[in-house]
């Protein structure tokens, strides 16, 4: 049907004709719920239901035959045009649903009758059946009940009479509970018991496992044998070895668990989706009369659901089982959208979700902090759905993207994203999507991609997939059109170059892709024009960042923002999140005035209703506009009064007037919020027995859940392997105190500040010195090829002697920062361990580490550091003087070529620093061009050719440019999606030259900053980021003019276009 | 000395040293001078959060309190050794000397880092700090006031503790109180303020109408702001403003030579001192190098951001048009640069003078405190401009009579003063 053309009276016929067979649905469903009822009543309400469902009608009737009576429409008359159905119960026929055209109609694909029709008969005669069996037992039951009042005192009795009734009314059910007390008596080792059994079956052979197997018919098939005869020996045996209550206890359990055995044949992988969902409907009715299945099919089918939807990994599998209940999945799969031959999973992220819901549920009565939780209402599109989309749309090509070259997926990446929302959903997709419109009404919701390959332990994708905002305002229709066109952008960032990147580097590019989507609303409320959670954020159950030796790792850590999570999630490079260490609340990264203010929230991201977009605003502005309206304030600010920072008095607070800090303090303060967060890590890292990292939000009341995942670490700070064999001339140092995890691969050079000559320096302006010398060595060596090491505490303030005075900005290129605490006399000087610029640390991720040499198990290669050959006069000839306690050392020259390696294993608290081969060239522009794209995503290349050509078309003559250099990271290869692009401009001209010049890279910086947006999605108002020196400049070595033929990392030179203009 | 570590108090030492031979101070003078009077080191046990017991150490110095109580900061330092809170006692009392405050010097500390320490925690050391002293301290006694890593909260936290062991409310006991509790008005203005009087009195002395001036600043914090809004009142012109730029982690000067407008710059400032770079490009302002600020055509220079910032490399460039130099940092030129410009036709407003609105408008709290009567803000503006005023002709009609450096007879009164009060007492 896609492919047909269909206009659009077409299409509304078809839906239609859905709408008319799903009210007859209704109808009947209906009438078979309604309490009171009989069967006859039911037949002809049936026959009643039917006409107005089908195509035509008032030529329809339709007539039941059920065990001989006959009900049917009043106009009835048989024709040659008719469809039937049979109405079974226990796989026998007991009677048949048909249904006539009494006139003859055009062809469809069933006679005159349309494949839905039939399809709709189908259902109804099967309902009916449930139904017909339902009553009967209920009948048995009833009858059962009434002969039990009688025969009180009777118990012997008692169970033969079920018995009979059985005989009576379900001869399947019969013949199996006497095969099941017959295999009872033999495994309690009754040998007569056994004999029988043996004759049953015509000999000896292994013993049935009736309940693992598959459904009835093997039974039968074992029963073919099973006599009246040896029903009455089973049953003698059964008085006279079992008492009474025994037997009637055991015929009764069997019969509820008969009542479940439907829900065996979900172990069956290839039953379609719709049937599943069919079983665990009727689970679900089932089981609210508290009829269980016996706990071996149970598990059984547990398992099955769990490899189904969640995942199948055994791990995974196992700890799953304990906690999800097969009812649990009649949520899920009420929350569906598929399509009916479906085989998909949920995807990592619903799955981690999904089952941290519901060990929070089993363990809730365990601790009042797990009971408030909640987890946002979800709607999820199987795994399989994208692939579906691409077949839907003739796409399916664009699974190779992933084998193409990354310059080449970048490329077409946004020409991907184009097609993909152009492109149409399957009609069942879209009726579902509407379905979950219909649900969330105008609620803001977030589409999340749910990928496979996120489920896998230690493959973290987080981050590489879309995860969209949509405002969900309008009209239905402008709401469908915006959630498809979302779910097609998750679809299409499959085919993004940064996650094929990352798969490529994993190895993982063969491992089929399939996306599931979790829709799910946004928690949080209207602030004005916008809505956002009151806060947010994501929490650690291990904490990697330790600000204080005080601190655990199992005190955890927590990243908080003020409304969406994002910039929680995201290391954002402008803005930073509070910092808390939940296990140890009041240890805090920023204690003075001025870093609380310094370090505090600044941005705030929400959803503008009015705009249907996702924005960022500053909190300044959105605290004195509508501070009124956003909940739980008063628990996320503090009041800046000059001197201090407090909380507020109550909600005494003043919009206007007050300097308003976000510190979260009444939040840290509140009786339940920390104490929730803190259940929850420690719940989920107990059950799931792996440190876990959850995403949560707040409306200001409830603490949601919205992500749960053994916790990932960003690149670069899982813990590393420290191989065992390493011979000790190669070890620069080893630590095993307060240790993070990370690792720093190819580090060229050192700056070693040696402690005890440092200590000796006598006169201030000397220490001031070695502080300026480090800021300048921060511009000149590679960017984060380089470590800092030096006593006691770096950027301390007030007393100088403590540590080299830095500011963050003299040292923000590093790659690690070291701190060495060496004892003087009996006493170690406490380190700062970073605090000073912790959090510019944590989001720009420098790993820090604390050296103590002399302790038990620190190995620091002193000789290393003192004699390899200084550098520090060659490259910074001013504070040659300094050449005693700044060393500088060039790794490669010192060490035969070889380059320091710092891993760092927080696990096992465990650190090396070691010399070894280079995994890169020492030199970045030897780096071979894969290499390169591997390690950075190639972000760098394309820049370094524009870069090239906006020299290359610059006029020389016309702007006064003597000469055009590109520098930092477009030039060193490590540019990210956010860098700029660093441009020196050797200028000698006018100021009008200056000025001309300086109009005319605006141009350019603004064309690259869209071009840039239009690869990454990032934008900052300007690709290129300009510094003009002069000739003084130049011959003074002053700030970026030191750049031009610098001995390390010096700036590159771009050819000028051939002036046109004469000179 | 030359094999011997940096030391603060040293450096304290020899600076009292060579006044004191300027002065010619007989050596009992000097021995009295040269040292603290008291020294209290303490233990502060303290139970943490998590529950074991940690001992603190704390100090008290009182380096001289002969003009009145000793009046100086406390402070939360890891590594806090005694020399350096002894040079900042001693540092202290010349302060309040060359202010002509009826105070002494003195200076303390905590050791240990406030990163390893939870809030219950601080404050249980602020009011175990009060316990050990409760003798030595009170606003006739000694003074304590905020300093690194303390602040007003870690005040009142003391106050009380204090009060309640006087059994009496005392707010004269401690001064950075917010206003309110204690705290005085006009102190955020105190130290632009107190500059900008100074350097009236230092134009008045050359001659020059201030509406004829101009200016370049360095710093647009507290300190610049005020100094800025108080001298464009006076009718002088600023050229150029230089501030750190946090993002970038670098410096810029933004210029307009037709006089930069406080409030359009104050509105694109953030809550450091930083101007946003972009707007300020946006409002018309030049955007030069950090360094520039030095290089600017004007008739004043203030430095009034950090320290070293006028140093050898760079004293050259201070063109000729600049008549004065007004440090509003903490020694923001090192003192080669001052050899340097001590050659040229520059008239220098020390630090120790031209930045003392801060600790003089911490006298006028402590004095409001004690009658517990407080002032409206223009009284204390005033009552800080006469002092500001006398202290600076003081120094200034010291140097011409004694060929002394502006720095230097500032240093010189303070000494005179203090030695003169011991000799008074009969101590000396």
């Amino acid at each position: 049907m896609p492919d047909q053309p269909r206009n659009i009276d077409n299409l509304i016929w078809f839906l239609s004709e859905r709408a008319k067979e799903l009210s007859c649905l209704y109808k009947i469903e209906g009438l078979l719920n309604k309490p009171d009822t009989n069967l006859d009543d039911i037949c002809k309400g049936i026959i009643e239901a039917i006409p107005p469902g089908w195509q035509y009608p008032d030529i329809c009737v339709a007539k039941i035959s059920l065990e001989g009576h006959t009900c049917q429409s009043p106009n009835f008359k048989e024709t040659p045009w008719v469809q039937f159905a049979d109405i079974k119960v226990q796989d026998q026929q007991i009677g048949r649903l048909s249904v006539y055209y009494t006139a003859e109609m055009p062809h469809m694909a069933d006679g005159p009758f349309l494949k839905e029709e039939t399809k709709l008969l189908g259902t109804i005669v099967e309902r009916l059946g449930h139904y017909i069996l339902y009553a009967r037992m209920k009948q048995v039951f009833q009858e059962y009940q009434t002969a039990k009042g009688d025969l009180t005192g009777h118990k012997a009795e008692e169970w033969r009479m079920a018995l009979n009734f059985l005989r009576e009314t379900n001869k399947n059910l019969y013949l199996d509970i006497s095969r099941r007390m017959l295999n009872f008596l033999s495994w309690r080792g009754i040998h007569e018991a056994e004999q029988l059994l043996q004759k049953s079956v015509g000999g000896p052979r292994a013993k049935d496992e009736r309940a693992a197997t598959d459904e009835n018919r093997p039974n039968q098939k074992g029963l073919v044998t099973l006599t009246d005869q040896l029903i009455d020996e089973t049953f003698k045996l059964a008085a006279q070895h079992l008492t009474n209550e025994q037997i009637l206890a055991n015929i009764q359990k069997w019969i509820q668990e008969d009542r479940l055995s439907f829900l065996v044949q979900i172990t069956n992988r290839n039953l379609p989706l719709a049937k599943v969902v069919d079983a665990i409907r009727r689970h679900h009715h089932i089981a609210a009369e508290g009829i269980e299945l016996p706990p071996a099919s149970k598990r059984g089918v547990q398992v099955s659901l769990i490899q189904r939807f969640l995942s199948a990994r055994q791990e995974f599998v196992n700890t799953a089982v304990e906690f999800v209940d097969i009812d649990d999945f009649y949520e899920v799969l009420d929350h569906i959208v598929f399509s009916p031959e479906s085989h998909g999973r949920l995807g990592g992220k619903s799955t981690g979700l999904f089952l941290a819901k519901h060990i929070i549920r089993k363990c809730s009565p365990l601790s009042d902090h797990l009971r408030g939780i909640k987890v946002p209402k979800t709607w999820y599109i199987t795994s399989d759905g994208l692939l579906s989309f691409l077949s839907y749309n003739n796409l399916n090509e664009v699974v190779e993207q992933k084998y193409k070259d990354i310059n080449q997926v970048r490329l077409e990446y946004p020409h991907i994203v184009q097609t993909f929302k152009n492109s149409s959903f399957p009609t069942e997709v879209i009726q579902g999507l509407s379905m979950v419109l219909d649900d969330f009404k105008d609620q803001p919701l977030i589409v999340r991609s749910s990928s496979l390959l996120e489920d896998r332990m230690g493959s973290s994708f987080s981050g590489k997939y879309k995860s969209l905002f949509l405002a969900n305002q309008g009209s239905k229709r402008e709401r469908l059109e915006a959630l498809t066109d979302a779910i097609a952008e998750v679809y299409a960032s499959t085919f993004g170059p940064d996650p094929i990147d990352y798969r490529a580097e994993r190895g993982l590019l063969d491992f089929a892709e399939e996306m599931g989507i979790m829709i799910q609303e946004v928690v949080g409320t209207r602030v004005g024009d916008y809505f956002m959670p009151a806060f947010a954020g994501v929490a650690f159950s291990r904490n990697e960042f330790r600000w204080s030796p005080r601190i655990k790792r199992e005190d955890g850590l927590l990243r908080l923002v003020p409304g969406l999570g994002t910039r929680a999630v995201d290391r954002t490079g402008d803005d930073y999140p509070v910092l808390i260490a939940p296990g140890q609340v009041g240890l805090r990264v920023n204690v003075s005035v001025d870093e609380i203010a310094r370090y505090a929230p600044k941005k705030v991201d929400v959803i503008n209703m009015s705009m249907n977009t996702f924005e960022t605003v500053e909190i300044k502005d959105l605290l004195k506009k509508f501070g009124r309206d956003i909940p739980a304030l008063e628990k996320m600010v503090s009041i800046h009064d000059g001197q201090r920072i407090s909380k507020p008095v109550g909600k005494n607070i003043d919009f206007e007037k007050d300097d308003l800090i976000v510190t979260f303090e009444g939040l840290i303060a509140d009786r339940r919020f920390m104490p929730q967060l803190r259940a929850v890590l420690h719940l989920l890292e107990e059950k799931l027995k792996t440190p876990v990292d959850i995403e949560f939000a707040s409306d200001g009341r409830d603490f949601y859940l919205l992500q749960c995942r053994p916790q990932s670490y960003l690149e670069g700070s899982r813990p590393t392997p420290i191989p065992k064999d390493i011979p000790r001339d190669k070890i620069l140092f080893f630590s095993n105190r307060f240790v993070s995890n990370g690792q720093v691969p190819d580090i060229t050079h050192i700056i070693y500040v040696h402690p005890q000559k440092y200590d000796e320096l006598h006169d201030e302006p000397s220490l001031l010195a070695v502080g300026r010398a480090v800021g300048k060595l921060n511009k000149l060596l590679p960017r984060r090829r380089f470590v800092l090491m030096g006593p006691g505490r770096w950027g301390s303030r007030g007393d100088i002697k403590l540590g080299v005075k830095v500011t963050y900005s003299d040292i923000s290129n590093t790659a690690v920062l070291i701190e060495i605490a060496r004892k003087k006399g009996n006493f170690r000087p406490d380190l700062s361990f970073g605090t000073h610029f912790f959090q510019d640390l944590v989001e720009a991720e420098i790993r820090y580490l604390p050296l103590y040499p002399g302790e038990k198990g620190t190995v620091f290669n002193e000789k290393f550091f003192e004699t390899s050959p200084n550098i520090l006069p060659e490259v910074l000839p001013e504070f040659a003087f300094l050449a005693d306690t700044l060393r500088v050392i060039d790794v490669p020259k010192s060490a035969d070529g070889l380059v320091l390696k710092v891993l760092m294993n927080g696990e096992r608290d465990e650190a090396a620093g070691i010399l070894a081969s280079p995994s890169l060239p020492a030199e970045v522009p030897l780096v071979s061009q894969e290499q390169a794209e591997k390690r950075s995503g190639n972000f760098w290349a394309w820049r370094l050719q524009m870069a090239e050509h906006v020299a290359s078309q610059l006029d020389p003559a016309r702007f006064g440019v003597k000469g055009f250099y590109v520098f930092g990271s477009t030039k060193n290869a490590n540019a990210g999606p956010q860098s700029d692009i660093d441009i020196l401009i050797h200028f000698q001209g006018t100021k009008k030259q200056r000025q001309e010049l300086l109009g005319w890279l605006e141009g350019w910086s603004l064309a690259l900053d869209e071009i840039n947006y239009q690869k990454t999605g990032h934008r900052s108002g300007g690709l290129l980021d300009i510094h003009i020196v002069t000739d003084e400049d130049i011959a003074r070595k002053e700030s970026y003019a030191s750049k031009i033929g610098a001995v390390t990392d010096a700036a590159r030179p771009l050819a000028l276009k051939k002036s046109e203009t004469p000179s | 000395m030359s094999n011997k570590p940096f030391n603060s108090f040293d450096l304290a030492q020899s600076q009292f040293d060579r006044m004191a031979d300027r002065l010619g101070l007989d050596d009992p003078a000097r021995e009295l001078l040269r040292w603290p009077m008291r020294e209290t080191q303490f233990l502060i046990p303290i139970r943490t959060d998590d529950g074991p017991v940690k001992i603190f150490r704390g100090f008290r110095v009182l380096h001289n309190d002969a003009r009145g109580p000793g009046k100086g900061g406390i402070r939360f330092h890891p590594q806090e050794t005694i020399d350096t809170i002894r040079a900042l006692a001693m540092w202290m009392t010349w302060k309040c000397a060359l202010m002509d405050i009826p105070l002494g010097g003195s200076h303390g500390g905590v050791v240990c880092d406030p990163h390893n320490l939870s809030l219950r925690e601080q404050e249980q050391l602020c009011r175990g700090w009060v316990r050990q002293l409760s003798r030595d301290l009170g606003p006739r006694i000694d003074v304590p006031a905020p300093e690194i890593m303390t602040n007003a909260q870690h005040m009142l936290w003391m106050l009380d503790e204090f009060e309640a062991i006087r059994g009496e409310r005392t707010p004269g006991f401690i001064t950075g109180k917010p206003v309110g509790m204690g705290g005085s008005l006009g102190r955020l203005e105190a130290a632009g303020f107190g500059l900008v009087f100074v350097l009236r009195e230092a134009l008045k002395e050359l001659g020059i109408p201030p509406e004829e001036t101009t200016a370049s600043v360095q710093g647009f914090g507290n300190v610049g702001q005020y100094a800025i809004r108080l001298f464009q009142q006076m009718g002088g012109k600023v050229v150029c403003v230089a501030c750190w730029d946090q993002k970038e982690g670098t410096s810029y000067s933004y210029k307009k030579e037709s006089g930069v407008d406080f409030n359009s710059l104050a509105g694109i400032t953030d809550r450091f001192g930083g101007i946003d770079k972009k707007k300020a490009a946006a409002l018309g302002y030049d955007v030069l190098p950090g360094s520039a600020w030095l290089e600017q055509d004007v008739d004043i220079l203030i430095p009034a951001a950090i320290e070293n910032q006028i140093t050898i490399d760079n004293v050259k460039k201070i063109p000729p048009k600049v008549k004065i130099v007004a440090e509003g940092a903490n020694g923001p030129m090192t003192s080669e640069a001052e050899t340097v410009m001590a050659g040229r036709n520059i008239f220098l407003i020390p630090d120790i003078l031209a930045n003392a609105g801060g600790v003089t408008c911490s006298y006028f709290e402590q004095v409001q405190s004690s009658m517990n009567y407080y002032w409206e803000k223009d009284e204390v503006l005033g009552k800080l401009d006469v002092k500001m005023t006398a202290a600076f002709h003081s120094v200034l009609e010291l140097a011409k009579e004694k060929g002394l450096s502006m720095r230097d007879a500032a240093f010189y009164i303070a000494i005179a003063r203090v030695a003169q009060a011991c000799r008074d007492r009969g101590w000396i």
